[in-house]
């Protein structure tokens, strides 16, 4: 009888072994999907570590591996086994929900950025649009973990997250249009394309300083992480998670910071355009690797804004100097300089 | 294999599906059972916690939030002219930019109206 069946079970073995060597597949498991952007993230947490410890005359993480490189990997194991806390007037299944909702949200952005010729996830023609569109949920999830833990401070965190997007999503936008205007396109790839003559950082350099300020804002980074202020709300919305949920909050931050660092490179720094003596995706992680240590720099150096101060820099500055950075598009433009840009 | 764009997301989000919710099932397996009232109450710097965190909060900052629900929709549009850019003749252009001048002066007004902290 099994015998009989065995010619099926090949035929399944067959297609499994196509599906896990076809380039689709290798592309979502491995490089430029889930074990390039999880092993980053960990490489993120131990690269701040060691640039704030270099700030502070400290030395930083030691011991696990060279030079410490594996702590976060030890963090992590650690962090599984560690005791899950519910608080009992907190909405336990919703806090799990949300940590597990926090990282999908986080690494779903990183399928539309290219990470070399064609070596990208989803070749999407809204690239942009569905990142914005996807990280814009993230502080909604924050505010219901603030919602869920049912603590004072958590839920202090998550409202302040929400008037974090109110003053950062505007100009978010405002920024990268003049990106727009001058490719025509809302495909990621095509942006990096029409940077081969010159980075978008020159002809875009106001909405380059506007945008980097927002990812500041949008990833809760030093100069405006209100929703996690470690002097005031001990650990803002995360203060009630514990375990795994814990670690899933916190990797999807360091995966959100890695995603936005690789989105800054992608549309002003030229993308995988580089000399040719490293190869294209090398060029890419390494210009977001020198992204992300430029924020923990900022961590490093710069005191905690308030959240009006943050609102009224959201509105008069930045959204201003966005939209002079249109004017500037558009100058640039009608004396004909639009054709170094054109693909 | 001739997957559309948004297939392949949804893949790569199962993906990350399959990997992430085995853990948070381990953890919630792993977890202490049990009741203890001090290691359970909500973290409040060391003292007795009181009360609920879902109360009434004062809804501050008001003007930046209407003005955000206009300015949302307005950047959308404008994305859609930024993609049209090359398109629309130069002259037509220059209206926009016109368009953006009129909108500076409510801008204008509603941050006199935010900056009064009385009307917080």
């Amino acid at each position: 009888m099994w015998l009989q069946a065995l010619p099926a079970l090949q035929e399944i073995l067959n297609l499994a072994l196509r599906i896990i060597t076809s380039r689709t597949f290798l592309e979502i498991v491995f490089f430029p999907g889930f074990l390039n952007v999880m092993l980053s993230a960990a490489f993120l947490v131990w690269l701040e570590r060691k640039v704030i410890a270099r700030i502070q005359l400290r030395i930083g993480p030691l011991y696990a591996g060279l030079s410490g490189i594996l702590q976060p990997i030890a963090d992590g194991v650690k962090l599984m086994f560690k005791e899950m806390i519910l608080p009992e007037l907190a909405d336990a299944k919703l806090l799990m929900l949300c940590a597990l909702g926090l990282m999908m949200l986080a690494f779903a952005p990183a399928a539309a950025i290219p990470f070399g010729e064609g070596l990208v996830i989803a070749n999407m023609d809204v690239g942009l649009v569905y990142v914005f569109a996807v990280m814009s949920l993230f502080p909604s999830v924050i505010l219901l973990i603030g919602w869920g833990s049912n603590s004072k401070y958590s839920f202090l965190g998550g409202l302040r997250s929400l008037f974090q997007q109110v003053a950062y999503e505007i100009p978010m936008w405002l920024s990268v249009l003049g990106i727009v205007m001058l490719t025509g396109t809302l495909n990621l790839t095509k942006i990096v394309e029409a940077q081969q003559r010159l980075w978008f950082v020159v002809p875009q350099v106001l909405g380059f300083a506007v945008f980097f300020t927002v990812a500041l804002a949008e990833l809760e980074r030093t100069p405006f992480d209100l929703p996690e202020a470690e002097t005031e709300l001990v650990m803002g919305w995360m203060t009630e998670l514990s375990g795994v949920p814990f670690m899933l909050g916190f990797l999807a931050m360091y995966t959100k910071l890695y995603v936005m660092s690789a989105l800054i490179t992608t549309l002003f720094l030229g993308g995988w355009s580089g000399p040719g003596f490293l190869p294209q995706p090398v060029w890419v992680v390494l210009k977001t690797f020198i992204v992300a240590s430029v924020v923990f720099v900022i961590r490093g150096t710069f005191p905690r804004v308030r959240v009006d101060i943050l609102l009224r820099t959201g509105w008069t500055r930045l959204l201003v100097l966005a939209f002079a950075n249109i004017f500037v598009t558009v100058a640039l433009m009608s004396i004909g300089l639009g054709s170094v840009w054109r693909i | 294999m001739g997957l559309d764009a948004w297939s392949l997301v949804a893949i790569f989000e199962i993906v990350i599906f399959l990997v992430t919710f085995p853990l948070l099932v381990f953890g919630w397996l792993m977890r202490a059972r049990g009741r203890n009232p001090i290691r359970d109450a909500p973290f409040e710097s060391g003292q007795t916690h009181l009360g609920e965190a879902r109360q009434r909060y004062m809804m501050q900052y008001y003007p930046y939030l209407i003005m955000f629900i206009v300015f949302d929709v307005i950047a959308m549009f404008l994305f859609t002219w930024g993609l049209a850019f090359s398109s629309v003749p130069m002259a037509r252009n220059y209206l926009f930019l016109v368009f953006i001048a009129v909108l500076v002066a409510p801008l204008a007004y509603a941050m006199y109206l935010s900056g009064k902290r009385e009307f917080w």
